[in-house]
């Protein structure tokens, strides 16, 4: 389980997280949404350790998390939202790397990182150095590399942003299947579609501030259920609505270009960075 | 471990980039032999200047072999491969990190000055180099690998290491004991530039390489810097809130 207690980061006089108070159960998934600059990043720094905070602190399993705390760090993986590896190191040199940072038998390391660059299509690549991989390539390797260890805790700071389609799916699908295996783990995003389709639940950060943590379906249903989306000269309006019925009568009754269509997490996004 | 790790991690860097080392570790010191050891053939204090040179470029040699070997490095995977967030989250203790990175540093600058020994064998100076100079090289590798990491982490940009070797590494080469003895400087500045670890390190490695006796106190004021610096980066490992 992990605790946040009054999480706080000041830079100056910029307060980046504000008093932050979350509790993310063991096994859960859990997705940090907010705008740019909302203190996502600044979050997951200081849930790994890269930052220290100016006040409250990180409970794993109610201990605090510290920079001397060996053995809670490695039940941590992290995967930053940008890439972070040698850049003249072979894949098998990273996986060997991070095996040797994290005490694992050099045995382990070696049929673990075959295991899992078969897994991801990376095994063919595996003598080619970072600096030769594409974007997805480089994002899959981290993904591996964050795995190795075995991890009880997955921190992902935008883990698919400038992966292809077909590529995220992939990551999903894998972070599904992590997930069922009981591993807990925290992702921030920008995409809504992938934090409502992964995220057991999810919490709006705004200006370092978290609001109330729910169920994507619950926001939704808060929110409304069905949206109707109106064409006006200053873009698209959305009224939302709980029924059906409720949003069929208002659309019969609008003029010009309009639609119905199901509410997304999306909607609830925009909606609360609006306000 | 820890130790090893980054020693391994040392290792495949050598290993790969054996040769640009090498090459770059010989081009600067075998040019100032050459011109002012065997071009300008002078004498200095009663000897050939290059028995007094060769010591001094040794020196300069080990030092810039052990901070070129960490900080340049270190600053690319802190601030642009950002490698070195790994590291920081990883359960291997810090110290351990610091303790490799310096150890390594310090082979690394052994290893350039070695390069040079042996290069200015065949010219047959008669200077001696024992264990007690290859502890001292070490020494001062420690000294300079410290002070690379210091550097990697108050560094904000790229070019802010190459800043600091203009400021301070490439003066400390010319002015240490190195090319012209300190004895011969005003008042004041020769004891300021005769306290600096490379010039504690000239001297030591001159006075053995001539068969003289020579101080333990250079080793003392070695460690003196290695402490004060090794402070300075557990400070920034453990303490910092924004590395």
């Amino acid at each position: 389980m992990i605790e946040l207690k009054n999480l706080t980061k000041k830079y100056d006089e910029f307060l980046a997280v504000d008093h932050l108070n979350l509790r993310i159960e063991t096994g859960e998934f859990f997705g940090l949404l907010g705008p740019n600059g909302a203190g996502k990043t600044t979050t997951i720094g200081m849930m790994s350790t890269l930052l220290l905070p100016t006040e409250g602190e990180v409970l794993i399993d109610g201990e605090p998390l510290t920079r001397q705390n060996a053995r809670l760090k490695r039940k941590i993986s992290l995967i930053t939202q940008e890439y972070s590896m040698r850049q003249d190191m072979t894949m098998d040199e990273i996986m060997e790397y991070q095996g040797r940072l994290y005490y694992m038998p050099k045995k382990k390391i070696r049929e673990r990182s075959e295991e899992l660059l078969e897994f991801c299509g990376l095994i063919d690549y595996r003598r080619r150095t970072v600096r030769k991989l594409s974007g997805g390539m480089k994002r899959k390797l981290m993904v591996c590399r964050a795995l190795l260890t075995e991890p009880e805790i997955l921190l992902l700071d935008e883990p698919t942003a400038g992966m292809d389609a077909l590529a995220r799916r992939q990551m999903w699908n894998l972070l599904k299947k992590l997930n069922g295996q009981k591993l807990t783990i925290l992702l921030t995003t920008h995409y809504m579609e992938e934090a409502e389709s992964l995220c057991g639940r999810v919490a709006m950060m705004l200006e370092g501030k978290l609001e109330e943590a729910d169920t994507p379906r619950h926001m939704i249903d808060v929110l409304g259920r069905y949206a109707v989306d109106q064409t006006t000269e200053d873009g698209i309006e959305s009224r939302f609505f709980e029924k059906r019925e409720d949003a069929i009568a208002y659309l019969s009754g609008l003029s010009g270009e309009s639609a119905l269509r199901n509410t997304t997490l999306e909607d609830v996004f925009v909606r609360r960075a609006a306000n | 471990m820890g130790i090893v790790t980054v020693l391994w991690e040392k290792w495949v860097e050598f290993r790969r980039d054996f040769y640009k080392i090498t090459l770059a570790a010989m081009i600067a010191p075998l040019m100032y032999i050459l011109v002012f050891g065997l071009g300008v053939q002078t004498f200095s204090h009663g000897e050939s200047y290059l028995e007094f040179l060769i010591p001094g470029v040794v020196a300069l040699t080990t030092m810039n072999g052990s901070f070129n070997a960490i900080a340049q490095n270190l600053n690319v995977q802190r601030l642009y491969e950002k490698a070195f967030d790994q590291v920081m989250i990883s359960p291997t203790p810090l110290w351990q990190f610091v303790a490799g990175q310096i150890i390594g540093g310090s082979l690394r600058g052994v290893y350039a000055g070695s390069v040079i020994i042996l290069l200015i064998l065949p010219i047959g100076t008669g200077l001696r180099f024992t264990g007690w100079s290859f502890l001292i090289m070490f020494l001062n590798g420690a000294v300079f690998s410290t002070i690379g990491l210091v550097v990697s982490f108050i560094a904000t940009n790229h070019a802010d290491v190459p800043r600091f070797s203009n400021y301070v590494i490439m003066p400390m080469s010319y002015l240490c004991n190195t090319f012209f003895s300190t004895d011969s400087m005003p008042n004041g500045l020769r004891q300021v530039v005769g306290a600096l670890p490379l010039s504690q390190t000239s001297s030591m490695l001159r006075a053995i390489a001539a068969g003289e006796a020579w101080s333990y106190t250079g080793i003392l004021v070695l460690l003196i810097y290695l402490l004060v610096f090794g402070a300075a980066t557990s400070w920034f490992l453990y303490k910092k809130k924004n590395l």
